[in-house]
């Protein structure tokens, strides 16, 4: 496909906090990773407001297991805290991606050059990304490497199918929304032999509003074409 | 599924426990509570008749006073002066209209009474009503409680018309003998906690009000009109009733941790995209009671505490399920099959391997075709929060494959079970996770150190996983010192580390009858070892309980095998002069296990757990054959 990336992203820890557990503070990961931190690892890979990532899949390969450790989080107040927090261990997992322009940017219509994209994409993918990847939370680094997906033996083949109830998919963010609100998504998804095939964001129907969000205004001024950017490179090359 | 659905569909499936009061072995009581509703110690009981009239009063005796009474999310998190009344039964202060008339302070602002007896009121008039509880408030609203109790002698006054605070030697002199209510509360007179019961008249068999169906949905109904605006509830995906509010005491009553809070408006473990713990997540009203009433139920019901962490394994559909911290005989006794009994020592693993076999299928079959396991470990860090350390949930057919693999693969035999006769018990199998603690770490290792390992231990058992080195160095490097502890516990460590070490080498396939063919050079260093401390033993009187020469040198045989075997076989000697032609048996033997180590690997490199494993196997042998020869010596002196 002209817009489509494939990549495996692996570590040791991982923590994908189950909400109900996040707001006091004792973080429990849920099994799988959530459509929205595949697409913030996409987004570590290459990422330009002009475009909006689509995660289409997610392969399990390595069995989950959950360790516990004590952390002390940073009491702002000042003294000490001690928390539980429980990670899902030695993780891996393939992801298949593909991009689309973001239809509530055209703002940035003249930066619009799928092929150029693509090829940054792909280029970014085989450097293992542009920023620091992680799994799910900041201390969990993790490490990218382009692959062919489905490919390779996972634990969870013919495994069949286990469903893993009630989900947040992923935050809706105005600029992707047009919507000037910041909403969260559920859904119920289902690993079928270790696959997860998400549905798109604007297919959820369970969007639950947080709070009124704007987004930020992106111009020519402060964001480069990837044309431009073309034209500048040659123009060092033949120096 | 999330680990809070599982709990709730928990709840959904054994609705029909509901409200039922059941005992454990120790005699703790659990219940599975109906949603809006929790449990309180009560110390008065109040009966009235259909009109609302006194009928009668009675002090709770201890062992009855847990009562199942309805309560509001402001009353369940009631916590100081805060004035928030149960609905139904609730302390004296509440229900009494008269309190303050008797002595009882309330502060200025306050009005606990009025306000019971508003939502009482509330209730007693809607839709849902129930006729017992009409006529409750048609008692109560009279305001005549303290008169009545005093009037029955329940409550004491002193001479000004006060309510005594607490019994002292002078009011026995003063009023006589201690009144009855004194002996079932600690606290003061005015904090006695009142539950209220209707009497019908020419029924005998009447359901209490406390576990009465009728009367728990009544309140539910009423209750659950009232909640709060819907919103998206993230368990379920439902539009329901939301709630802020979510229980305590999950592991034990007064146990302050909940496992959903929100507290936190200063630690950012949420602040950033979010500003509310609110805007976080949402649990509907109706999942967060019931997933947290099946929790408790569960841990009561069969949950294992150490050091305040909780091991829980339950099976949907049907709860009870074999636990993988559990060893052999625990798991057979549940079964209700004696161990002790089929356990036939010349065959020991092909028997235990079978009879495992039958147990696992005879769960498999009694379990339904599509039930699934669950498995959590919880603690708290800090007083006032849950954390989950572990959750799984697999199928159950999978569960028990790996509870099978388990005892089937890291199985040796042990001999420091008892029986309900408190009769050692020889049997084969897995050990228990918590002995494996035990046996790594010694039995005064602290409580944190016991449930980190039973932690460490699980994925062992249910995931199939390697048992963590470290386990098992400690424990190979503690049941190679015998000389540090007592006998008892060195044995117990011994056959423990041997099933741990029969797991590490389970491709080899080890076992605890002698291999002979075995040429393996750490398994021979083994076998010498057990045949001298078989031997000494031999020539040692019977009365004489110190230990072998063989034992004490066991941790230098374990680093410098060569060094030491000719300090110990110099050391046999006067035992082998003293034991005459017996001896000729145990030389032979020697010489021929010795005489299969190839001379180049007797050295001095230390040795690895295998010696373990052959020590116990030659010294089982030898133990055994001679009791075999005895059988069979008073078997021919019979014959004769």
């Amino acid at each position: 496909m002209r817009n489509q990336v494939e990549f495996e992203v692996y570590g040791a820890y991982a923590l994908f906090t189950d909400p109900v557990t996040k707001m006091g503070g004792e973080k429990l990961s849920y099994q799988v990773p959530t459509y929205q931190a595949l697409k913030g690892i996409t987004e570590s890979l290459y990422w330009k407001p002009t475009i909006l990532w689509i995660i289409d899949g997610v392969r399990i390969m390595n069995p989950i297991k959950m360790e516990a450790k004590g952390i002390r989080p940073i009491e702002y107040k000042g003294g000490n805290t001690l928390a539980n927090y429980t990670y899902l261990k030695n993780v891996r997992y393939q992801v298949r991606a593909h991009f689309i322009f973001n239809p509530h940017r055209p703002d940035l219509a003249y930066d619009r050059n799928e092929h150029k994209h693509h090829n940054i994409a792909i280029r970014c993918v085989n450097a293992g990304g542009r920023r620091d990847v992680f799994l799910g939370t900041r201390e969990c680094p993790a490490y990218v490497e382009p692959c062919e997906f489905g490919k390779g033996e996972g634990y969870y083949d013919q495994y069949g199918s286990i469903h893993l109830g009630t989900m947040v998919h992923g935050l809706n963010y105005p600029d992707e929304t047009g919507v000037n609100m910041l909403e969260t998504r559920l859904w119920n998804p289902v690993l079928e032999d270790g696959y997860i095939h998400f549905i798109r964001p604007d297919e959820c129907e369970l969007i639950r509003p947080i709070s009124e969000l704007t987004p930020k205004s992106f111009l020519k001024e402060n964001v480069q074409s990837v044309e431009d950017l073309e034209k500048e490179m040659a123009k060092g090359r033949r120096t | 599924m999330g680990w809070m659905y599982d709990l709730f569909q928990t709840y959904e499936e054994n609705i029909d426990q509901v409200g039922k009061v059941v005992r454990t072995r120790s005699n703790r009581e659990y219940t599975l509570l109906p949603i809006a509703h929790t449990t309180q110690n009560a110390q008065i009981e109040i009966t009235v008749d259909e009109q609302g009239n006194f009928y009668q009063a009675k002090v709770i005796d201890k062992d009855d006073a847990t009562t199942v009474i309805p309560c509001t999310e402001g009353s369940f998190g009631r916590a100081g002066s805060a004035v928030r009344p149960h609905p139904l039964h609730d302390k004296l202060v509440y229900v009494a209209g008269d309190f303050e008339k008797y002595g009882g302070k309330i502060k200025k602002e306050d009005s606990p009474y009025d306000d019971y007896l508003e939502k009482l009121h509330e209730w007693s008039e809607s839709a849902f009503s129930n006729d017992r509880v009409k006529a409750i408030y048609q008692y109560v609203q009279k305001g005549t409680i303290v008169e009545d109790l005093v009037a029955v002698s329940i409550l004491t006054l002193d001479k000004n018309n006060k309510l005594i605070s607490k019994w002292s030697k002078e009011a026995t002199e003063e009023y006589g003998d201690k009144p009855e209510l004194f002996k079932v509360i600690n606290d003061t007179q005015d904090k006695v906690f009142i539950r209220f019961n209707t009497h019908k008249p020419g029924e005998i068999n009447n359901i209490k009000i406390w576990q009465d169906g009728k009367v728990y949905d009544s309140f539910i109904g009423f209750y659950k009109d009232k909640l709060q605006e819907n919103d998206l509830c993230y368990v379920t995906g439902e539009r329901k009733p939301r709630t802020v509010m979510h229980s305590s005491g999950l592991r034990r009553a007064g146990d302050k941790a909940k496992l959903i809070s929100s507290n936190d408006t200063t630690g950012f473990t949420y602040r950033g995209r979010f500003a509310k713990g609110n805007d976080v997540t949402c649990v509907s009203y109706d999942v967060s009671q019931k997933a947290h009433n099946a929790l408790k139920w569960l841990i009561l019901k069969q949950g294992k505490t150490v050091d305040g962490r909780v091991f829980l394994v339950w099976g949907s559909q049907k709860t009870s399920i074999p636990s993988p911290q559990d060893d052999a005989v625990s798991f057979f006794n549940e079964l209700g099959i004696s161990l002790a009994k089929k356990t036939n020592e010349s065959n020991t693993h092909e028997m235990f391997a079978e009879e495992i076999n039958r147990a696992i299928d005879g769960y498999k079959n009694d379990l339904p075709y599509k039930s699934e396991v669950t498995i959590m470990i919880l603690d708290a860090a800090t007083p006032g929060r849950l954390s989950i350390m572990y959750y799984r949930h697999i199928d159950k057919e999978e569960y028990l494959n790996r509870i099978q693999n388990w005892h089937q693969t890291c199985s040796w035999l042990h001999r420091y079970r008892k029986d309900e006769n408190k009769k050692q018990i020889l049997f084969y199998g897995a050990p228990a996770t918590k002995d494996i603690a035990y046996a790594a770490y010694g039995f005064k290792a602290s409580d944190k150190v016991i449930k980190g390992t039973m932690e460490r231990m699980l994925p062992c058992v249910v995931d199939g996983q390697k048992i963590p080195l470290d386990i098992i160095r400690s424990a190979f490097h503690r049941a190679s010192n015998p000389v540090s502890m007592e006998r008892w516990e060195w044995e117990k460590t011994l056959s423990i580390t041997c099933a741990l070490l029969n797991k590490h080498y389970e491709k080899e396939g080890y076992d605890v009858s002698l291999d002979v063919t075995n040429k393996n050079r750490d398994y021979l260093f083994g076998r010498l070892l057990a045949v001298a401390d078989v031997l000494e033993r031999r020539a040692l009187s019977t009365n004489e309980g110190r230990a072998s020469n063989a034992l004490r040198y066991m941790n230098a045989f374990a680093r410098h095998p060569a060094r030491t075997w000719q300090v110990i076989q110099a050391n046999l000697q006067p035992y082998q002069a003293k034991l005459g032609n017996q001896v000729i048996y145990y030389n032979r033997l020697i010489d021929e296990i010795a005489s299969n180590i190839n001379i180049d690997d007797f050295s001095n490199k230390s040795l690895s757990g295998i010696y373990l494993l052959g020590f116990y196997s030659q010294r089982h042998e030898l133990y055994r054959s001679k009791k075999e020869n005895q059988d069979k010596i008073t078997q021919t002196k019979e014959e004769e």
